[in-house]
């Protein structure tokens, strides 16, 4: 037992150190945003600043509708096609996971300088576009934790025994299979969520605004209030990200490239 | 493989016009729509930057746009930004592949599991909110510097600012070991206790077990966790564009100076020549990235 403690010395050691590490930033910018220079206070004063400002709210709800807009389309053009190719062993299904891949091969810089030459003008006046876009950046994570997802239960052997039982085909995607692929696809759907939350690049280089480049904004007259914006939006998209956390359990390669 | 499909419902007694109609609702509702999805906002916006690279500003065929590509500032732009991609690599990976290694091998379940789920939460911040975290944290009057101050630290004591080349590569470093924890873990799970009880059982040294088993069966992975990391710092765009406001020469953050009109250049397309120097840079180290994930999946799983 003594032992067995001693070798874990070394991994103990570099928790502390990443713990830390991850911390220290985190926690000094939220001293940081607490800060009141004119009476050496601390105070909610930069916080309450944003809050009070009508483009706080209106900027949310316009992230949060565009977020949802993606969400919405992952779960009708993705849903089907991963339970489709999960039900069988379709040739298909190869190619399909090369092409929900691809947009991890193209920089996102890229695409929206393609989405600015390419699409029409009535698409371009339209800031909801840009949930469309969002859900191309989010098919690889959101194609690859539902396929995990998926794999990990038989759901043809279950359709199949719905069927056999006499469900139709209706009753068999309602009542068999809906509830089986919930937890998954409910991951795969706030992936895409706190991924358009938080996008900024494809936004600002098409000149749209949402509350991340809103935040940017601000920094420039506030900075202190861009701060504390910045604290607000890590610490709401922490918590969205470990809800998914909740929902299923990590699957590997889950991570984003978007964003940074 | 699809024929034995459309007749496996048959064998269970369904009339073999219900797999048929399945087959083709599948195709019609799962695949059609998401191809046309993707043909219409992903593989056409692609097809019109290559177009128009190749153009000048009259429409006609053109390669001065990739020629201007390989001249100044654009060239050192690409040497900065490849430098960036590999440096913030090399500091992200090593450090990375040790925490998974500790923590795959000596931690417990529950450890692992929270360890997974903190990594894949840090490895999506980034963008603007990191910036400006690492600015107060950071920054001359940040928390952390001042904190570091009374500890007898003083990270400005060098020429270390945040706003440089130097600072970047030190943010990046906040989702990149995340990132690297993340990919390389299953890598190292996968080397089976079995294995090492084998390896000693015929007699092998734990030298001998790393140099011939190990570390042959987790550099690949090594390599592609190293490339994906590359990928995500060379195309990295918002996070060093919030903190240099776009002073630094990386072509990110070229291309965005250009699309917002930042810039004058004589060339309307030199952008798209510029973002498709972009694709083949990252295509390079993404493709063998998901190649080299693929084959390794096999045996990690």
């Amino acid at each position: 037992m003594r032992n067995l403690k001693l070798a874990s010395l070394p991994m103990y050691l570099s928790l502390v150190v990443a713990a830390v590490y991850v911390l220290l930033p985190l926690l000094s910018a939220a001293e940081f945003s607490l800060r009141q220079p004119a009476t050496h206070n601390y105070g909610l004063k930069h916080y309450i600043w944003f809050i009070e400002l009508p483009d706080f709210a209106h900027y949310l709800i316009l992230s949060l509708g565009l977020a949802l807009g993606a969400a919405a389309l992952v779960l009708v053009l993705l849903v089907p096609t991963a339970v489709w190719l999960n039900l069988g062993g379709h040739k298909l299904r190869g190619f399909i996971e090369f092409l929900t891949l691809l947009p991890l091969v193209i920089p996102v810089v890229a695409l929206a300088i393609g989405a600015q030459t390419s699409l029409p003008e009535f698409a371009q006046t339209n800031e909801f576009v840009l949930s469309f876009i969002y859900a191309i950046l989010a098919l690889p994570y959101a194609y690859r934790t539902l396929d995990t997802g998926l794999k990990a239960v038989p759901l043809k052997t279950i359709t199949e025994a719905a069927r056999g039982l006499g469900a139709g085909w209706m009753r068999t995607i309602l009542q068999v299979v809906t509830p089986v692929v919930r937890s998954t696809v409910l991951s795969a759907l706030f992936m895409t969520l706190a991924l358009s939350l938080g996008e900024f690049t494809l936004t600002s280089l098409l000149h749209w605004d949402t509350f991340t480049t809103w935040v940017t904004t601000m920094s420039q007259s506030n900075i202190l209030g861009a701060i504390a914006l910045s604290v607000f939006s890590l610490v709401a998209v922490f918590v969205l990200l470990m809800l998914i956390g909740l929902f299923v359990k990590p699957a590997s390669n889950q991570v984003s490239m978007e964003e940074n | 493989m699809q024929k034995s499909e459309a007749t496996h419902l048959d064998r269970k007694g369904t009339p073999a016009w219900g797999a048929l109609t399945g087959r083709l609702l599948g195709l019609l509702l799962g695949v059609a729509p998401l191809l046309v999805f993707m043909a219409v906002f992903f593989f056409w916006p692609l097809w019109s930057v290559l177009w128009a690279s190749f153009q000048d500003n009259y429409g006609t065929f053109s390669l001065g746009n990739y020629i201007q590509v390989f001249q100044e500032p654009y060239l050192s732009a690409f040497k900065n930004s490849i430098g960036l991609g590999l440096i913030s690599a090399l500091t992200s990976s090593i450090p990375g592949a040790i925490l998974a290694y500790l923590i795959e091998s000596r931690g417990s379940e529950r450890l692992r599991r929270l360890v997974a789920s903190v990594s894949s939460v840090l490895a999506n911040t980034g963008g603007v909110p990191l910036a400006f975290m690492f600015i107060a944290a950071f920054g001359m009057e940040g928390s952390a510097t001042m904190l570091l101050k009374n500890l007898g630290v003083n990270i400005y004591a060098g020429d270390f600012t945040l706003f440089s080349f130097t600072g970047i590569v030190f943010v990046y470093t906040y989702f990149q070991i995340p990132m690297m924890v993340i990919v390389f873990s299953p890598a190292v799970h996968g080397i089976r206790r079995e294995w090492q009880e084998a390896a000693r059982n015929l007699g092998a040294s734990r030298l001998q077990f790393w140099s011939n088993v190990g570390i042959p069966l987790i550099f690949p992975s090594f390599i592609a966790s190293f490339l994906l990391l590359f990928a995500s710092a060379f195309s990295a765009f918002a996070t060093a564009r919030a903190m240099s406001s776009g002073t630094i020469a990386l072509v990110p953050l070229m291309i965005g100076n250009l699309v917002d009109g930042n810039v004058f250049v004589d060339s309307f397309n030199l952008g798209k020549a510029l973002a498709m120097g972009m694709v083949v840079v990252s295509a390079l180290a993404m493709i063998p990235y998901l190649i080299i994930q693929r084959r390794a999946a096999r045996w990690q799983a």
